[in-house]
């Protein structure tokens, strides 16, 4: 009898697996604008003045970073974060040009180049996809398309800052209206520092054309990013927007803490899809971004819906918990997540759906997938209100676990104060299974590919509600954060 | 008085009076002195918690006055004949704890060969080691005003014919806290039932009952702990189960809640050997302004171990039901089979019900799931049931104890399961659970000396 050739065993896949680099770790050259690390009233205070803001913008920094001085960072999540100094960073970097560019021609030839590089030319994008990017290169807007087409509608996609500008009404009316400054430490820090971010808003009964997409970068050595984006979406319109990222590689540990506030009226709708692919870190974990995030949905029109979906591979640390408060009438709230750890990754990743409306409905479904030496948490809240009748949740977080190193938590809870609500949660951890990389194996597909099969099909629910142009890169970034075809 | 202070009163009182426990038998001197020295940490820690409902948090339930039997004074009560409690024709080994008072009856005075039985203030010197060992994890509030408790050790390869039943009473018109404590030792290949029944004979007196069961099972024994409380509204209760299980044991917990007021129970298990199972259930009908809450800390360290969890909730009235479970599977613990459920009904608009059902694995080769549902009777099922002639409240009062019914065949002695099944439906009647037949029904005061 013929011996058959031993396919890889799975110790060399997972070793391959660990072994992937970033492939996205180059820092451009570009001049930047840097206020000397260090935080006070006075840091503030120049930072509002470089952005040209009005009074109560500034006062409302001032107010967040009193109270930010007031609170400890918070300790309860399933993660070890290093101390982190908040007087060595600096607060603000935009690049030099401040002359925003009227064409394209005219942005930094090497901005360009590093979107380029990323995979993302603007100009391609902005014929061949129809998306409307609003790129944020450390920190402040330089480039936005489709501005043109989307204004004939009435719908408003641009800068932060620009919105502070030219829609101060607007801004002033919902900023902070979703995620107080008083919420969480991160959150103060972002109210009192935030540089710049994206707006939107959507006028009544208006279904957005196209998806909306803002590509986030962090580029300066040595800077936090602090982003602030505020979604409007008023009665009956309609507005998918994709939130993607790639950082340098660097070797200091960065922080993002960054704010997102939607607000969704009467039958209006919200999709809001995330990939994340920060620096992770090297395989002793040296480096890495840190990413403590608050993002938060106000469902507050009756029969609303709201809709996160993240693909998060990337990060040495993650803090973040999309959620929604569902407090119009037939509300409802989804959050599909697929979250990837390999090497010393940390993620604490989950949601909070608050059910305060009656009849509101929330999905959770939440994919962790652990490799390397990582730790991987679901932490999430159902919450339903004494008044909130015929609430209907129903949640599902699975764990896989890929090496027997990594660890695979699940932290759920369910405060249920009406009778009538139905919530359901189930969980499950497992690993991929001898008998189903054997059953690849005899149908000719090599180890390291049928690992890829098993965790694209495990992942495959939450990937199909990401926006089509979107599903391409989750899949390679899952790809990417696995490689060696993933353990 | 904040909590702090409300707790540091213990402290100050056991520190600045050296003389407080006149004749303080070795074993509850050794246990004192070293809660002394972890009580001001565990405080801290406390005030953390915010993981069960604030009058279940230690805190919160120790914070009002109570007096202390300190000089450990005898108690009124029926000892000889009364204490059958509500599961007749139960023959077994009989304890009776009056307050913090141990008394045992003839049956236990005649326990078998294999079993041995002691107060906590006359465990014989060569067990005093290995008694100070087990008891040394609990509420250190619990050790430190310790006065009285069981010890109860199964030699190695005994196997304990009847179960051994201890009852708690309360009997008194002052409110009262009560320090009670269980420790459990059996020996390799031992197996035992004990049955605690906690009863209060003066509903409207405030009592905090807090009640520690320590267990230790060896290589390969079997131990079930039974728990079934029957108190009254005025009562509170902190029960904490601590146990630690060698290779190839078995342990059974499972807990009925029928009547009380605050009952926070903590179930702290440690899977230390390989190819141990675990069986946790526990079912709780809450009612009026009850508070309930069973909190789960279940970790693997052994290979090749099967951990279960049931546990279920009927909610009426303003009661409040909590679960909070987790399972935490160690590096080193591969092979894992944890599997934990959490059902719960509520069965009234202004109950409430959290549930945190927790999973924390650190190992590849685990099979580890969860499931928890909040959600009310099926209302086909009521239909159908309506539509054949049963009354809607009759028909909830039948789904109700059918959704019940697996938690009672957990449990794995046959007379006790069936007078479950009798007091539970009992308990959704209405009628006070206590069996007719037994002297200690709550709410009868006719037990003199």
């Amino acid at each position: 009898m013929n011996q058959t050739p031993q396919p890889p065993c799975e110790a060399d896949v997972l070793s391959q697996a660990t072994s992937g680099e970033y492939k996205y770790g180059f820092t451009s050259d570009i001049d930047t604008d840097i206020i000397p690390a260090g935080l006070s009233e006075d840091v503030i205070r120049l930072i509002s003045k470089k952005k040209g803001e009005p009074e109560w913008l500034l006062d409302f920094r001032l107010q967040a970073y009193r109270y930010w001085l007031t609170l400890e960072p918070p300790t309860w999540a399933h993660l070890k974060i290093p101390a982190i100094d908040y007087q060595a960073i600096s607060y603000y970097a935009a690049p030099k040009d401040s002359e925003r560019p009227k064409s394209l021609d005219e942005v930094d030839p090497a901005l360009i180049d590093t979107f380029n590089r990323l995979g993302i030319p603007l100009e391609e994008q902005k014929q061949l996809s129809g998306m409307a990017v609003d790129a944020v290169m450390d920190s402040v807007s330089v480039r936005t398309t489709h501005r043109e087409r989307l204004a004939e509608m009435g719908i408003i996609f641009c800068s932060f800052s620009e919105a502070v500008r030219e829609y101060p009404d607007l801004v002033r009316k919902y900023l902070g209206k979703v995620v107080s400054y008083r919420d969480n430490f991160y959150a103060a820090l972002n109210s009192a520092v935030f540089s710049d971010g994206s707006f939107v808003y959507i006028p009544k009964g208006v279904r957005c054309p196209m998806e909306l997409s803002t590509y986030f970068r962090i580029n300066a050595s040595g800077t936090g990013q602090f982003e602030r984006t505020l979604i409007v979406a008023d009665d009956d319109a309609y507005v998918s927007y994709l939130e993607g990222c790639t950082a340098p590689m660097r070797d200091e540990n960065q922080l993002h803490a960054a704010i997102v506030e939607i607000i969704v009226e009467d039958r209006a709708e919200v999709k809001y899809s995330t990939v994340q692919n920060w620096y992770a870190g090297d395989a002793e974990g040296r480096g890495g971004v840190y990413n403590f995030v608050t993002k938060r949905g106000l469902c507050r029109g009756d029969y609303s819906k709201l809709s996160w979906t993240q693909v998060e591979t990337g990060s040495a640390i993650t803090w973040k918990y999309p959620s929604c408060i569902l407090a119009g009438e037939g509300a409802v709230g989804e959050f599909y997540s697929v979250a990837v750890t390999n090497k010393m990754q940390q993620a604490d990743t989950g949601t909070k759906m608050i059910h305060i409306g009656s009849n509101t409905r929330s999905t959770i479904v939440s994919k962790g997938i652990s490799a390397g030496h990582s730790q991987n948490s679901y932490r999430g809240l159902v919450k339903v209100a004494p008044q909130a009748e015929g609430v209907r949740n129903y949640t599902q977080c699975d764990s896989l676990l890929l090496s027997p190193t990594c660890g695979a938590h699940t932290f759920p809870v369910i405060e249920v104060a009406n009778s009538s609500a139905v919530v359901e949660h189930e969980a499950t951890t497992s690993k991929i299974s001898e008998d189903q990389i054997f059953y690849c194996n005899q149908r000719g597909i090599p180890t390291e590919e049928a690992v890829g099969l098993i965790v694209n099909g495990y992942a495959k629910e939450v990937m199909n509600k990401l926006p089509m142009e979107f599903a391409v890169e989750a899949q390679k970034l899952l790809e990417i954060t696995l490689e060696g075809s993933v353990g | 008085m904040n909590a702090i202070e409300a707790l540091g009163q213990y402290l100050v009182l056991v520190q600045s009076n050296p003389g407080l426990f006149r004749d303080d038998p070795p074993l509850l001197a050794r246990l004192r002195q070293e809660a002394l020295g972890r009580l001001p940490g565990e405080i801290e820690s406390y005030r953390a918690d915010k993981t069960i409902p604030a009058e279940c948090r230690p805190d919160t339930m120790y914070a009002p006055d109570y007096g202390i039997n300190l000089q450990h004074l005898e108690m009124t009560a029926d000892v000889a004949s009364a204490f059958r409690c509500g599961v007749p024709n139960l023959n077994c080994y009989l304890a009776v704890v009056v307050g913090d008072v141990v008394h045992f009856t003839d049956s236990m005075l005649k326990a078998p060969e294999g079993l041995e039985v002691y107060s906590l203030r006359n465990v014989p010197e060569k067990y005093l080691d290995m008694a100070a060992y087990i008891g040394r994890r609990g509420d250190s509030l619990n050790a430190l005003l310790l006065s009285d408790g069981i010890y109860i050790r199964v030699a190695e390869g005994y196997e304990i014919d009847k179960p051994i039943q201890i009852v708690n009473i309360f009997n008194g018109s002052t409110p009262m806290l009560t320090p009670r404590r269980v420790i459990v030792d059996a020996r390799p290949m031992s197996a035992v039932k004990v049955l605690l029944c906690d009863h209060s004979q003066s509903p409207d007196t405030p009592h905090l009952a807090s009640q520690v069961v320590n267990v230790n099972a060896a290589e390969g024994a079997h131990v079930e702990i039974y728990d079934i409380e029957e108190a009254a509204p005025a009562t509170r209760r902190r029960w904490q189960l601590i146990a630690e299980q060698a290779s190839n044991s078995e342990l059974t917990v499972s807990s009925a809640y029928l009547h009380g007021g605050v009952s926070a129970n903590e179930y702290i298990i440690d899977v230390n050997g390989d190819g141990c199972t675990t069986n946790l259930s526990g079912l709780a009908i809450c009612t009026g302004q009850q508070v309930v809450s069973n909190k789960v800390t279940l970790r693997h360290h052994g290979q090749h171990c099967t951990s279960r969890q049931l546990f279920k909730n009927a909610v009426f009235d303003q009661a409040h039901g909590a679960f909070g479970g987790r399972v935490i599977v160690e590096e080193e613990a591969c092979h894992t089979d944890a599997a934990q459920t959490n059902r719960n009904i509520l069965a009234s608009p202004d109950a409430r019900m959290d549930a945190s059902p927790q999973l924390e694995i650190y190992c590849d080769e685990v099979k580890a799931s969860h499931g928890a549902t909040t959600g009310q009777l099926d209302e086909r099922a009521l239909f159908y049931m309506q539509s054949r002639g049963i009354p809607r409240d009759e028909a909830r009062r039948m789904l109700t104890q059918a959704f019940m019914t697996d938690v009672i065949d957990n449990i794995g002695y046959e007379v006790l399961r069936q007078r479950l099944h009798v007091l539970v439906e009992k308990r959704l009647n209405g009628d006070a659970a206590s069996c007719s037949t037994c002297a200690t029904a709550c709410h009868s005061n006719t037990t003199e000396q």
